[in-house]
């Protein structure tokens, strides 16, 4: 599955779940790859680091893998060798008020791991 | 003859009308990047007159930087030379590896410009969003003269005004000149007058300015002073005036409302 499937399959998931995330400051998410592990990264528009929130991980075919929560630095990891990655990931952040996601793509994990 | 004589004075008038101002360009692929627009931007440079889509040619710039985070990096070595406006250009594809705001900025070598008598220097921007974080959009890069953005570079909607600080070494210029110009490569727009080609406006006594362009797309506004320094024309070897302009390059969205 390729970046483009991982992207329509969250993006029309997100469109039901999420109507409207314009609220006055957003979310925003993203996670970047360091081969063994995914770090999340979730802050305000404004600044504010996010200090707490559920993360949720989930595969190219939107089946949830794992949920973690995001330390008080806003930032929460993921073991790539602890979920099935082949597909790529969907990131999902949820403060109780705000939500938003980011996607690893396959080619995000292979271009950092050189395979 | 007199005819002949008559047409050809005419056309040296028509060619000599300094009608049109230039612009140093730096133009990104789009200036709000999501990841759905992938992980990189595309950068386009030139020097030109861009209502009317006219090309000069941009040599090697004296520096080519992307400031992110409050690191700045040197990029001149990865611009690969292009055809921009049918002279020549350079391009760049540059990763975004983190969100933020990304500010790209190209010092230019000077340009000779005999029918100003003076050489021209624009110290030229823009910024590039990645990844849904506008953090960064007011950095001030420090350069020797620059527009400091009041207003949002980028995300703005057509007919919202546009607001920035004219600064020359660190200090806002009280009542600096602004020529606005539109990227006019697509939208087929038409001048009235030739004096409508650029736009003028004075920036205030704390070197605020303001405009409101009529539509969406790409706005370059040049603050325009004259440097404290000359350089030497090689061929008269006469010192000359140096005319240095602060340049900045906004994309306004189209509304889309009713």
């Amino acid at each position: 599955m390729d970046g483009s499937v991982i992207r329509a399959l969250a993006l029309s998931c997100l469109a039901v779940a999420v109507p409207f995330g314009a609220a006055a400051h957003q979310l925003v998410v993203f996670a970047s790859v360091e081969c063994a592990a995914v770090t999340v990264e979730a802050k305000f528009s404004n600044g504010r680091v996010t200090q707490q929130g559920d993360v949720r991980v989930l595969d190219g075919e939107n089946n949830l893998l794992t949920t973690l929560q995001l330390g008080r630095d806003g930032t929460a990891t993921v073991p790539l060798d602890s979920v099935d990655h082949s597909g790529g990931l969907v990131i999902e952040v949820d403060t109780g008020s705000h939500d938003n996601y980011w996607i690893v793509t396959p080619e995000d994990i292979a271009r950092k791991c050189g395979s | 003859m007199k005819q002949h004589f008559i047409a050809v004075s005419l056309a040296t008038l028509i060619a000599a009308t300094p009608a049109v101002s230039h612009y140093g360009m730096i133009i990104p692929s789009d200036p709000m990047i999501s990841q759905e627009d992938g992980r990189s931007v595309a950068l386009t440079m030139s020097f030109s007159h861009p209502f009317e889509v006219d090309g000069m040619m941009l040599e090697t710039p004296v520096s080519f930087s992307v400031t992110h985070e409050g690191t700045t990096t040197d990029l001149l070595g990865s611009l690969q030379s292009a055809t921009v406006m049918d002279e020549q250009g350079y391009t760049l594809d540059y990763r975004l590896e983190r969100p933020g705001t990304y500010i790209f900025a190209m010092e230019p070598q000077p340009y000779w410009e005999p029918a100003e008598d003076a050489f021209i220097i624009h110290y030229t921007k823009t910024y590039v969003t990645a990844y849904g974080d506008d953090e960064g959009w007011d950095t001030e890069l420090g350069l020797k003269t620059e527009i400091v953005p009041l207003s949002k570079p980028f995300g703005l909607w057509e007919h919202n005004v546009f607001q920035g600080i004219v600064k020359l070494d660190g200090a806002a210029v009280p009542y600096a000149e602004v020529e606005v110009e539109f990227l006019n490569d697509r939208a087929g727009a038409t001048a009235p007058d030739e004096l409508m080609i650029t736009q003028t406006v004075k920036a205030d006594a704390n070197g605020v300015f303001t405009y409101a362009p009529p539509s969406d797309g790409w706005w370059g506004f040049a603050a325009l002073n004259t440097a404290d320094y000359t350089l030497t024309e090689e061929g008269s070897g006469e010192e000359k005036a140096v005319e240095l302009g602060a340049v900045i390059w906004v994309h306004f969205e189209e509304w889309t409302g009713q």
